[in-house]
């Protein structure tokens, strides 16, 4: 963990998914965001839509330079890790949903709007491993804190 | 060292190595000292999107001119490419294992697919595209799925 997040201390863990609409890794990535704030860990980790970091929003600004970030990229743009990087946040890791899919081949994702089984079965084998990552963010935080 | 012949369709730049063939598919031979390397164009790999998995036909495989040499899945169509030279398969690129992401990193390069002990090279050629053909083809391909977006 950075310097800058060793001295602070921080309520959640910051997760940051794919904007890209119309894309089904994007959709991938959203989901899985939503599982983990939503059924997962919703007392540890908080979502930041890439938007409001986009648009320059303060609240969205200050949640990412107070907190470590979890990004999940839809592709390798990396949109949410850069953003995320230029808003003075600190990613602490940068989920690509094609990688997790390489790792996961029996979920292929299809669909926009709506995930087939396979990408909803990816979103949350995604989701999980990025909780594993807020516990460790938390047991961190808990120890030094 | 590889040379190219370059052009800008709407915002995409797509490059032909010039010191190779091409089938109709992309599918570009180089040959060296006697065995053909075999890849993919960097036109068919910006058309297909990012590779999540390459399945090439294992060293070993006798292959006819034409016959299915490698499928790619990418993340957004899965496709099958077939071979631009009869022989056998000599040696497969590891990296396809657990690194196909190198077909878009450097697709005349680091990304190659195989390479085939070609049963007549010589034949094959004259199936082939030179380059400049392939270039004029790839140019129309990619001016027809730019009217697309």
């Amino acid at each position: 963990m950075s310097e800058k997040l060793k001295n602070n201390t921080f309520q959640k863990v910051v997760i940051v998914p794919c904007s890209g609409i119309g894309k089904t890794y994007g959709t991938v990535s959203r989901e899985a965001a939503y599982d983990l704030i939503e059924d997962l860990r919703p007392e540890s980790a908080q979502l930041v839509p890439l938007s409001l970091l986009v648009l320059g929003d303060e609240t969205a600004r200050q949640a990412v330079a107070g907190s470590p970030a979890i990004t999940i990229d839809g592709c390798k743009l990396a949109c949410a890790t850069k953003m995320v990087q230029e808003s003075g946040g600190t990613v602490v890791q940068d989920f690509a949903v094609l990688d997790v899919y390489r790792r996961y081949r029996q979920f292929k994702p299809q669909g926009i709007a709506n995930l087939n089984e396979g990408g909803e079965l990816l979103a949350d084998a995604l989701a999980e491993e990025a909780a594993e990552v807020v516990d460790q963010l938390i047991a961190g935080e808990n120890e030094n804190g | 060292m590889t040379e190219f012949l370059e052009t800008t369709v709407d915002k995409f730049i797509f490059r032909v190595a010039t010191d190779r063939f091409y089938n109709g598919e992309g599918v570009w031979a180089n040959e060296e000292n006697g065995r053909v390397r075999i890849g993919l164009s960097d036109f068919v790999q910006q058309r297909s999107g990012d590779v999540a998995f390459a399945e090439i036909k294992p060293i070993g495989t006798s292959l006819d001119f034409g016959d299915e040499l490698a499928v790619i899945e990418t993340i957004k169509v899965n496709i099958a490419f077939t071979s631009p030279v009869t022989g056998k398969v000599i040696e497969v690129n590891p990296a396809m294992n657990d690194a196909p992401e190198a077909i878009n990193q450097d697709p005349f390069g680091e990304g190659w697919l195989a390479v085939i002990e070609p049963a007549d090279w010589a034949a094959d050629q004259t199936r082939l595209l030179d380059p400049q053909a392939y270039f004029r083809q790839m140019k129309t391909e990619a001016e027809e799925e730019a009217k697309k977006l």
